[in-house]
């Protein structure tokens, strides 16, 4: 079985590596054949690369101990669904899911993806092959997941931090999002690398981007869920350079899939947007570079080995590559229009792609910092949770507050006076809320304060636009008020789902800020008998329980909880034992107290032999709303991405003639300002534009959609 | 396109940005030192301190402190340390750890609470 594994793998290298050597050659002498057997290959290489994986789950499901990778992660106890998890639980089963996920995403983007940009993916399919060739290298060459070996009567078992639910969904909705921003970055170097650099590689990748930020997004929450719940210290994101590994590319991408619509709509910043995609893909592939090399102390540790420096080739390469050909292709990328006004949305993006970047490269910044003084200085330093706490609040504050006013923002130009009518109601909203707070005693902590003021804010401005925009609707086309509102959301599914994903980003700053800045802890050794108290909560430690099981024993210290003197039920916190494993673990009591929105975190941490035990209990106010937000970005990226007929049909019109470059350039020019104008009518309609601001903003865009429309006649006779 | 306000706003930002870290590193004081055993020297004040566990391990950690020694992760430089606080499960002989703290008159005094262990990525061995 090995054999067929270790063989698949090979013939996987070898496809992509003729998809990276053909493909090249038919893009740069115009072979269409080919460039169709470079595809094919690439296809063939997802269905190799299936093969060997299915081997490897084949090889865990039967307990086949004789390959040294499944006997180091598995053994007989292990129940079924974490043998299943076997695939990713060690580096060489994880770069096996890496480059199943690349091959089969590439495969896809690729397919789907056919006519729309016919005339870039000849260089799409050998840019995605030769990445693909680089991750096929190093399970074959150093790390394979096919080594056998005698085999012993039991296997090692399973990491046992990673025998949760959580952490089963952790590493596949990770590499989902790392890898699938290889896609973005492929389609937007093909369409340098072919010269065509008109919108098509953006609403090529547009969803591929998307689902790629919601699963990075996803997976770094449920990785902080899954630290809550099993690692028990009480928090949930500690900054360790792993972690950061993937909020890096997560921010770069926000930046990205923001500008990304000044493109769209002004036409403006396409150096910016290719700069972004490679800034977010390095970012990725340095994200893996830290998980996989152990390079940088951290906490948590990945088999070490002699991956890292093949990784720091690879980042340097696409690094090199991808600046080259931005510089070479900047002719091409030249805007056509320029920022109008520094109070206008195009400006407000621009403001909020800042920010993200410069709180991506700080956080690199700290991430690399040990790596950079041990280089300059000869002395390794680090900077801790300080530095990191201390720049997302000089940075995410003003994002927060940027995130209410940026959608109330008109295009182009905004005069004082729209503001003003845009952002009264929200204002005021969260002005009241801050005094509310004030009195309320929320004042202990400045910058809790005004997260949760700006929060109240921004959740003020997504109400007041959804409902603006529904009264829009209803009181225009006659329909009823749920009709109106799935309509006026149907119609506009990147807007509203934006909002919604906005609504997302407000719960976790309203999560974090409570739990962070809000919340209580005590620690004490309690005999049977004996009391802690935290904040409302008094706990009483009534005994110790021992239960035994087939994977793992169960040790328990039970405490009767009481709020504000009412008893409210018991907790057990304790450790288990793993036997295969040798390996004790926490096992945390967490106390959901859903009306007063806060948890109680029991951590049952030393068992003494006189039968006292030490406690350590937390009050995390607020913390809830983090997983929630989770759920609600989710729905937002789902609002945004659902597939749409009607704009379907209107890229199709546009493409489908193959026109030349200067008539597509000339369409692209014409769509920009019907949409645009389009948009203006509704924001007119719905009261967030004033006449005056109307008619000054129509009059210029109705020129510039007759002005190609013009054009494309004279073209066309 | 020499006056387009967005030349202006990077710029600014930019600026800004340096500002914060210039407010930043004077305000915290920077980064810390990470080290092993055999780099410690007097007068460094805090620092991160990794290696591996030399036994015998004596004390409570709850009361007086807890006495074990730290080595280099591949060398045999040694320091003794004295802990105070939550242990973590992992923490044994053998064990790489992490401990925060300053070097006073030969032994490593640490910062309450601050040991960590690193978590074995693989148990190629039982117990290993």
């Amino acid at each position: 079985m090995a054999v067929a594994g270790r063989a698949a793998l090979y013939l996987t290298l070898a496809l992509l590596a003729y998809g990276a050597t053909a493909g090249s050659l038919a893009a740069l002498r115009g072979r269409r054949r080919l460039a169709l057997s470079a595809r094919a290959a690439l296809l063939a290489a997802f269905a190799s690369t299936a093969l060997a994986a299915a081997v490897l789950v084949a090889a865990f499901l039967r307990d086949d101990f004789s390959l040294v990778y499944v006997a180091q992660h598995s053994s007989r106890q292990l129940p079924f669904a974490y043998t299943l998890a076997g695939l990713w639980s060690g580096q060489a089963g994880s770069l096996l899911l890496w480059l199943l996920v690349l091959t089969g995403v590439s495969s896809a983007a690729v397919l789907l993806n056919r006519r729309l940009v016919a005339d870039v993916l000849p260089w799409t399919v050998p840019i995605l092959s030769a990445i693909g060739c680089f991750f096929a290298l190093v399970p074959v060459v150093v790390a394979s997941p096919f080594a056998t070996q005698a085999a012993p009567a039991n296997g090692a078992g399973m990491n046992v931090s990673l025998q949760n639910p959580y952490m089963l969904a952790h590493p596949p909705l990770l590499y989902l999002g790392y890898v699938g921003l290889t896609v973005p970055f492929a389609f937007a170097m093909a369409a340098l690398a072919s010269g065509r650099t008109d919108e098509r590689w953006l609403v090529a990748s547009r969803r591929w981007t998307l689902a790629s930020w919601t699963f990075l997004g996803v997976a770094i929450l449920v990785g902080a869920k899954w630290a809550y719940e099993t690692i028990g210290w009480g928090g949930y994101y500690a900054w360790d350079p792993v972690e950061n590994a993937a909020l890096m590319p997560w921010l770069a991408t926000t930046a990205f899939l923001h500008s990304v619509m000044v493109q769209e709509k002004k036409a403006m910043l396409r150096v910016w947007n290719v700069v972004l995609v490679a800034l977010a893909f390095c970012l990725s592939l340095f994200g893996t570079f830290l998980t996989r090399s152990g390079v940088i102390n951290s906490v948590h540790s990945f088999s070490q080995s002699s991956i890292g420096g093949w990784f720091l080739g690879f980042i340097a390469l696409v690094a090199a590559l991808s600046t080259v050909l931005i510089l070479v292709r900047l002719p091409l990328l030249r805007s056509r229009s320029h920022l109008e006004s520094l109070a206008s949305r195009e400006a407000a993006f621009l403001y909020n792609n800042l920010l993200l970047v410069a709180f991506a490269l700080t956080i690199l910044w700290g991430v690399a910092f040990p790596l950079l003084s041990q280089a300059v200085r000869g002395e390794t330093l680090t900077v801790g949770p300080p530095y990191y706490d201390f720049f997302l609040r000089a940075f995410g504050l003003p994002l927060l507050f940027l995130m209410g006013i940026g959608p109330l923002v008109a295009w182009r130009r905004a005069s004082v006076r729209s503001l003003a009518r845009a952002l009264a109601w929200p204002a005021l909203a969260a002005v009241l809320t801050g005094a509310l707070l004030v009195v309320g005693g929320a004042g202990s902590s400045l910058p809790g304060l005004v997260a949760y003021t700006f929060s109240v804010f921004v959740l003020a401005a997504i109400a007041h636009e959804f409902v603006r925009g529904t009264r829009a609707r209803h009181a225009g086309g006659g329909e009823s008020w749920p009709a109106a509102f799935a309509s006026l959301v149907a119609r506009n599914r990147r807007r509203y789902g934006g909002y919604v994903s906005h609504a997302a980003v407000v719960l976790l700053a309203l999560g974090i800020t409570g739990s962070s800045l809000y919340g209580a802890s005590a620690t004490r050794r309690l005999q049977p008998g004996q009391s802690i108290s935290v904040g409302a909560y008094t706990l009483r430690y009534a005994s110790t329980t021992f239960r035994p099981g087939a994977n793992h024993d169960e040790l328990r210290a039970r405490l009767a909880v009481f709020r504000n003197g009412k008893p409210d039920g018991t907790v057990a916190a304790g450790k288990n034992n793993y036997h295969v494993e040798a390996f004790f673990s926490n096992a945390v009591a967490i106390h959901t107290d859903w009306l007063h929105a806060e948890d109680l975190f029991v951590i049952g941490d030393r068992f003494h032999p006189d039968g006292s035990v030490d406690v350590k209990v937390v009050v995390n106010p607020l913390v809830d709303l983090i997983w929630l937000a989770g759920l609600v970005f989710l729905l937002g990226s789902v609002v945004a991405m659902w597939p749409d007929a009607r704009e379907r049909r209107r890229l199709a019109r546009r493409t489908d003639a193959a026109p030349s470059p200067a008539r597509l350039a000339l369409l692209e020019l014409r769509d920009r300002a019907l949409a645009a104008l389009r948009e203006l009518e509704f924001d007119h309609r719905t009261g967030k534009i004033a006449d005056a601001d109307y008619r000054a903003l129509c009059g210029p865009l109705r020129r510039d959609a007759a002005e190609a429309l013009r054009l494309l006649e004279d073209t066309a006779g | 396109m020499s006056g387009s306000p967005a030349r202006l706003v990077i710029a600014l930002s930019v600026a800004a940005t340096l500002a914060l870290f210039l407010l930043y590193t004077s305000l915290a004081g920077g980064a810390t030192r990470s080290l092993q055993p055999g780099e410690l020297r007097a007068g460094l004040g805090t620092v991160n301190l990794a290696g591996l566990v030399l036994g015998p391990v004596r004390g409570d950690a709850d009361a007086a402190g807890m006495r074990f020694r730290l080595r280099d992760i591949a060398g045999t430089a040694s320091v003794p340390v004295v802990y105070r606080g939550s242990v973590p499960d992992l923490f044994k002989t053998g064990r790489h750890v992490f401990v925060r703290g300053s070097l006073r008159r030969g032994v490593f005094v640490a910062t309450p609470g601050s040991l960590m262990t690193k978590c074995p990525s693989r148990y190629v061995t039982k117990g290993g």
